[in-house]
């Protein structure tokens, strides 16, 4: 349901107040009896879509179980070569983020745009920080080291002829979670220009910023479990 | 059932929804990018039936090669002793294909008609042809939730089927249509035919899990006032429980196909034994989807099934709510069973385990058939041609449910596993269930999608054509099977050659009965009788629309007063009372 | 119910003939029969009565001008819960006896012989427990001529030779993709799985006197094999998991003897042989169904005169093909494949000896006659050594 909090009353620049995409200028769709349902049904394939998400990661989660099961020490030694101090930030740089998109969709509602903006422009330079820290400070060295995955691993010193599995799942894992940080964070960046040129959310047009958040927050779950498994379990 | 909707007015607001704007450009335009649900409804149905004329041809050349064995015979050919190879029928096409023998002309040619029948035709067949055009009608919408996500996921499936189609004109896969690891890794190394074909099913998964989302808020959201969930037709609960299984399963698919392109690119290892991966972890992950996909494939068809016999018969569906309950009831299971793809590759336990969910499955199938065979009991049956078809289905799904029981026993399924006994029960429940399913669903429908009537009696021998060539083709298999003959086999000893005969002269009947029907529904777009609103006298929403439909289906938001089997109680809308009396005591 | 499928084991029915084509070999594999046909005559009557039943409707209830429908309940509820819980019940009985039969097929007794099974992209071999394995083949059409003469005819498969009446147990691993391992006779299969140990175990029949094979016991100085009966029983055994090409011909002959001649012939082949007869040996029961020694092309090149020439490979390259390229080839394959041939073979490596490679070698240089026998007739193709 649309909250009916205090809104921000300070009014739009004349052209962007009437531009068709200014959120008091936008309808809903024609077979929709009113806005509100639009609204439920949007955020419920929104809540349908992230269930797809976190199937598709149980299959990878599921790898890394089985593979923990039949070769642990490989997966012990994997997860030594990997530094917790950057998982650990990387942690904490998205748990900002989520919740400076929380504040998003709340100042949509609000209609407080000024904030909205910056909320945005802070999950934005947190998603850069955590891509620049995979690539920089992991994926860098790890791939000079050998430590890559497949064809290209040429570590030399493994001390278990499965760790090249192991740089596999850790490749794939994060590289799929890294390829959802930047579809995520394109979306944000897709709400920012809207919500910049446009004012194109507000109390009642705020679809778009709640279900790009709510990507946003999957995408932060996720590593909320790759996190623990990948660095911390021994 | 009974509307606030005035029919007479209808032409005041507009034609069908077939109607565009002047110029044969225009409209391709369009319909390229229309949201209207019929419209892609429509586009679906003939790309499906294109993809079922591709893998048909595939399967036909299957056949072909095993009409006899190979050979070696020896002939005197002047002084000198000549040996030369007999029954490679399809060997004229190695050099087309560019195959290194006649063997993989034959491999690709099953693995294409499987891939093309399962990922291209038979998954999205009837939900998103029969389901996209009649969803939203039937619960009384205007469109579907996310009309521009439904075009997305159409033109999603059309760049699928075209990796795919690519990947078969540059030569075709051998795999198997499931792509086992390690063979699928390891065949043509140095070609990326595989890689796009494994693509093609990816992207094709993206389209499923859309349509499925769409379908499940849709149900939720979008019903008209006065449909509760238990006023809804039984295709729309077939259709959503397919969607909850579209969405949840395919992800699964789509990491492990991502999965295994990366093996074929960058050798990761995770299914390859030889870098300790593990190739059964595939056949886990694989059946994961793809068991569960079977009832994306075959509940669809069930819920057809509960159309067709009610309203053919004027009967109010027996059991309403055991049939809706136990379409739910499949979808949760269906997640259970995967593990009976591979008895044969797994541990006693898991074994054991997997054989007892597997028989749990049979039981809601088995109501579903009670029920539907208990609503023809004191009915009014016409035998039409969606009428045989719905009967006809009731003949061949029972065959193939039944079929099924020796091979969730485990002792049983060591012997058939992998055999023709296994092609045999498939073919019963996917071509005997889901296509004559959507062959009686789209004659069902067809005066409603396209205004038009067709030729009862051509769709009646096209029907017997079908029954009788599927019945050939397949039954035979069964015995194939028990005898001893493996799946996937270019060649066999000459003790099965009268059976695959006998089974391939039936594919020819078969391909008979298609092209009857084929030349059926062409007469009718060309010069059918115009079809009224309401030909069969159905209950249901669609049948107050216009044939076909408006552009946004109804004049005014129907307004549901009855439920959608009341045929002993309500007269339907558009039909002469004379014709369809109410029963005299009640 | 398990005394009644242990009943129609013993006594099969002319259904079961259809069927199966009534050759079970093996009590379990009678069991198996028994329970496939029980559950077809549960089929054959639950079929029967549900489309009995909606037959006698179309034809009862046929639509009538003017005639309205009868009105007749939506559900009820008795008849939900029987037409429930009966088929519930059925499938129960049938999980359970599927279960044990499983069990039968499955597991084998701690005394059984064991046999390691080996696979590979195209074929089979059996090692016994004293490490020989069999070198015999056997022709898809063997038939006696009016003369005597034996005219063999179409493609060779292995005879694995087990004794009669005596617990077998299996032990497959595989080389390189997924085989299956299906005797259909004894109506199991099980799937052959690289780096990793499947099988089974099954109890081999007692030979009935109507039970004889062809076989080669002797060789006519032209070279052609005499052929005898002599007692025994052999059975189809099939790959049944894709695995490419040659798919179809994965197939191998298991052949029941009486336990003497079992017993002769692994101690036979156990017995140390010259390089030359080892390496035919291998390449019957491995090379052969790729690389011919005649002269035509298969699934790889010929061996027919290529040692000591240039060969051209798919790089554009060329090389002698000498020892090291030969050792190579088996231990590397695609290392260097021949120009026209797809890199299809798997790698021998850690599958053959050092003792084995030499004999290939030693086969490949000369594959029509042993050298060490010189002036002697070739050794054909089907003789044992």
């Amino acid at each position: 349901m649309q909250t009916t909090l205090d809104a921000d009353t300070t009014p739009a620049p004349p052209h962007i107040a009437k531009h068709p995409l200014h959120w008091r200028n936008r309808d809903y769709g024609h077979h929709w009896r009113n806005r509100d349902e639009e609204f439920d049904a949007s955020k419920f394939g929104m809540w349908l879509f992230l269930t797809t998400e976190v199937l598709l990661f149980a299959g990878i989660f599921c790898g890394y179980a089985v593979f923990r099961m039949l070769y642990p020490e490989a997966w012990s030694n994997g997860s030594h070569y990997l530094d917790w101090k950057f998982g650990a930030a990387n942690t904490v740089v998205l748990l900002i983020s989520s919740f400076t998109c929380a504040m998003a969709v709340r100042c949509a509602q609000l209609n407080q745009q000024k904030w909205l903006k910056i909320n945005l422009v802070i999950t934005l330079v947190c998603a850069a920080l955590f891509v620049f820290i995979k690539l920089k400070f992991e994926y860098m060295v790890k791939l000079g080291d050998g430590k890559a995955p497949g064809t290209f691993f040429s570590y030399e010193y493994a001390q278990n002829a499965h760790e090249q599995l192991w740089w596999s799942l850790y490749y794939v894992g994060t590289g799929i979670h890294a390829l959802h940080v930047v579809i995520g964070a394109s979306l944000l960046g897709y709400v920012l220009f809207r919500s910049w040129k446009y004012q194109a959310y507000g109390p009642t047009e705020y679809t778009m910023v709640e279900n790009s958040a709510l990507y946003w927050h999957l995408v932060d779950l996720v590593w909320i479990f790759l996190f623990p498994l990948l660095y911390l379990i021994h | 059932m009974m509307t606030t909707l005035d029919t007479h007015d209808s032409h005041a607001h507009g034609g069908s929804y077939f109607d565009g704007p002047p110029g044969l450009l225009a409209k391709i335009w369009q319909w390229m990018t229309t949201v209207d649900h019929k419209k892609i409804g429509v586009m679906y149905l003939f790309a499906v039936l294109f993809m079922f004329f591709l893998g048909g041809m595939a399967a036909l050349a299957v056949r072909y090669e095993l009409l006899d064995p190979v050979r070696t015979v020896t002939e005197l050919q002047g002084t000198e002793l000549v040996e030369s190879t007999t029954g490679q029928r399809l060997a004229f096409l190695q050099d087309i294909m560019n195959a290194k023998s006649p063997n993989e002309v034959y491999n690709r040619m099953f693995t294409l008609h499987g891939a093309v029948m399962v990922f291209m035709f038979i998954v999205p067949s009837i939900p998103a042809s029969l389901g996209n055009f009649f969803l939203p009608i039937m619960l009384g919408a205007k469109d579907v939730a996310f009309p521009r996500l439904n075009l997305m996921s159409w033109w999603i499936y059309v760049i699928g089927c075209l990796i795919g189609v690519f990947s078969i004109l540059l030569g075709g896969v051998d795999t198997g249509w499931t792509f086992y690891t390690p063979y699928s890794t390891t065949t043509d190394a140095d070609h990326y035919r595989v890689v796009l074909m494994v693509l093609a099913a990816f992207v094709l998964g993206f389209s499923s899990i859309l349509t499925g989302m769409n379908f499940v808020v849709t149900v939720h959201k979008l019903r008209a006032p006065g449909m509760g969930w238990f006023d809804m037709p039984l295709f729309i609960w077939a259709l959503y429980a397919t969607s909850i299984i579209q969405v949840l399963a395919t992800p699964v698919i789509g990491i492990t196909l991502l999965l295994l392109i990366l093996e074929r690119t960058m050798k990761i290892g995770i299914f390859d034994p030889s870098m300790g991966g593990d190739p059964v972890l595939y056949q886990h992950f694989f059946w994961f989807y793809s068991h569960p996909v079977v009832y994306v494939m075959i509940l669809p068809a069930m819920g057809i099934i509960s159309e067709l016999l009610a309203i053919h018969a004027r009967k109010h569906i027996f059991g309403y709510r055991a049939i809706a309950f136990s379409s739910l009831g499949i979808a949760a299971v269906s997640f259970l069973v995967w593990g009976h793809h591979i008895f044969t590759a797994m541990g006693e336990l898991a074994a054991v385990l997997f054989s007892a969910l597997t028989f749990l499955v049979a039981i809601p199938t088995a109501i579903k058939v009670f029920n539907w065979v208990a609503t023809l009991y004191k009915g009014s049956i016409v035998l039409n041609t969606p009428m045989c078809y719905a009967l006809m289905f009731l003949f061949t799904f029972t065959i193939g449910g039944l079929t099924g029981l020796p091979l969730a026993t485990l002792s049983t399924d060591l012997h058939l596993h992998d055999t023709y006994y296994v092609v045999a029960h498939f073919h019963y429940v996917m071509m005997g269930g889901t296509v004559i399913a959507f062959m009686g669903g789209i004659h069902h429908w067809w005066p409603k999608m396209f205004g038009k009537m067709y030729s009862e009696t051509g769709g009646l021998i096209g029907c017997a054509l079908v029954f009788i060539g599927f019945n050939l083709t397949f039954f035979t298999q069964f015995f194939l099977g028990t005898q001893g003959m493996p799946r996937r086999y270019a060649n066999y000893v000459d003790e099965f050659q009268t059976l695959h005969e006998i089974s391939t002269y039936g594919s020819w009947i078969l391909l008979a009965g298609f092209l009857v029907h084929l030349v059926t529904f062409i007469m009718s777009l060309v010069g059918g009788e115009k079809a009224s609103a309401n030909p069969w006298g159905g209950l249901t929403l669609e049948w107050e629309c216009e044939s076909p439909p408006i552009e946004h289906n109804f004049h005014h938001e129907p307004i549901v007063k009855h439920g959608p089997y009341d045929f002993e109680s309500v007269v339907p809308p558009h039909c002469d009372p004379k014709d369809y009396p109410l029963p005299q005591s009640h | 119910m398990m005394l009644s499928t242990t009943t129609l084991a013993d006594s099969p029915s002319i259904l079961q003939d259809w069927i199966f084509g009534g050759n079970a070999a093996s009590r379990a594999a009678a069991q198996s029969d028994a329970m496939f046909l029980a559950i077809t005559w549960f089929s054959i009557i639950s079929f029967v009565i549900v489309i009995g039943f909606a037959a006698y409707c179309v034809i009862k209830y046929r639509r009538k001008p003017g005639v309205p429908v009868q009105p007749s309940p939506h559900h009820h509820t008795l008849l939900e819960i029987i037409w429930t819980v009966v088929p519930s019940a059925s499938l129960l009985v049938f999980f359970v006896l599927g279960f044990r039969g499983y069990a039968d097929k499955v597991v084998a007794p701690a005394n059984a012989m064991e046999l390691k099974v080996d696979a590979w992209k195209w074929g089979w071999k059996v090692t016994y427990p004293n490490g020989a394995s069999s070198p015999e083949q056997k022709f898809l059409s063997e038939q006696v001529l009016n003369d005597g003469l034996v005219q063999q005819t179409g493609l060779q498969y292995p005879i694995f030779y087990v004794p009669e009446d005596s617990d077998v147990r299996l032990r497959m691993h595989s080389q390189d993709v997924i085989h299956s391992f299906w005797i259909p006779e004894f109506r199991t299969k099980m799937d052959v799985i690289p780096n990793r140990y499947t099988g089974y175990g099954f109890r081999t029949p007692k030979l009935k006197a109507g039970d004889t094979v062809m076989h080669q016991v002797d060789v006519y100085p032209d070279g052609s094999p005499v052929l005898a009966e002599v007692s025994g029983r052999d059975m189809w055994i099939f790959c049944a998991e894709y695995c490419g090409d040659e798919h179809s011909r994965m197939a191998a002959t298991l052949r029941v003897v009486p336990r003497e001649v079992f017993e002769e012939k692994v101690a036979e082949w156990g017995r140390p042989k010259s390089p030359w007869l080892l390496g035919q040996t291998i390449w019957k029961q491995q090379c052969q169904i790729c690389h011919s020694i005649d002269g035509k092309p298969g699934t790889g090149p010929t061996w027919q005169g290529i040692y000591g020439t240039e060969g051209a490979f798919a790089d554009g390259s060329t090389h002698m093909r000498d020892e090291n390229y030969i050792r190579e080839s088996i231990l590397n394959p695609n290392e260097k494949v021949v120009a026209g041939f797809a890199p299809a073979m798997p790698s021998f490596q850690g599958s053959l000896s050092e003792e084995d490679l030499e004999g290939l070698i030693m086969f490949i240089k000369s594959p029509d006659r042993d050298p060490t026998t010189a002036g002697e007739d070739g050794d054909s193709a089907g003789s044992e050594g």
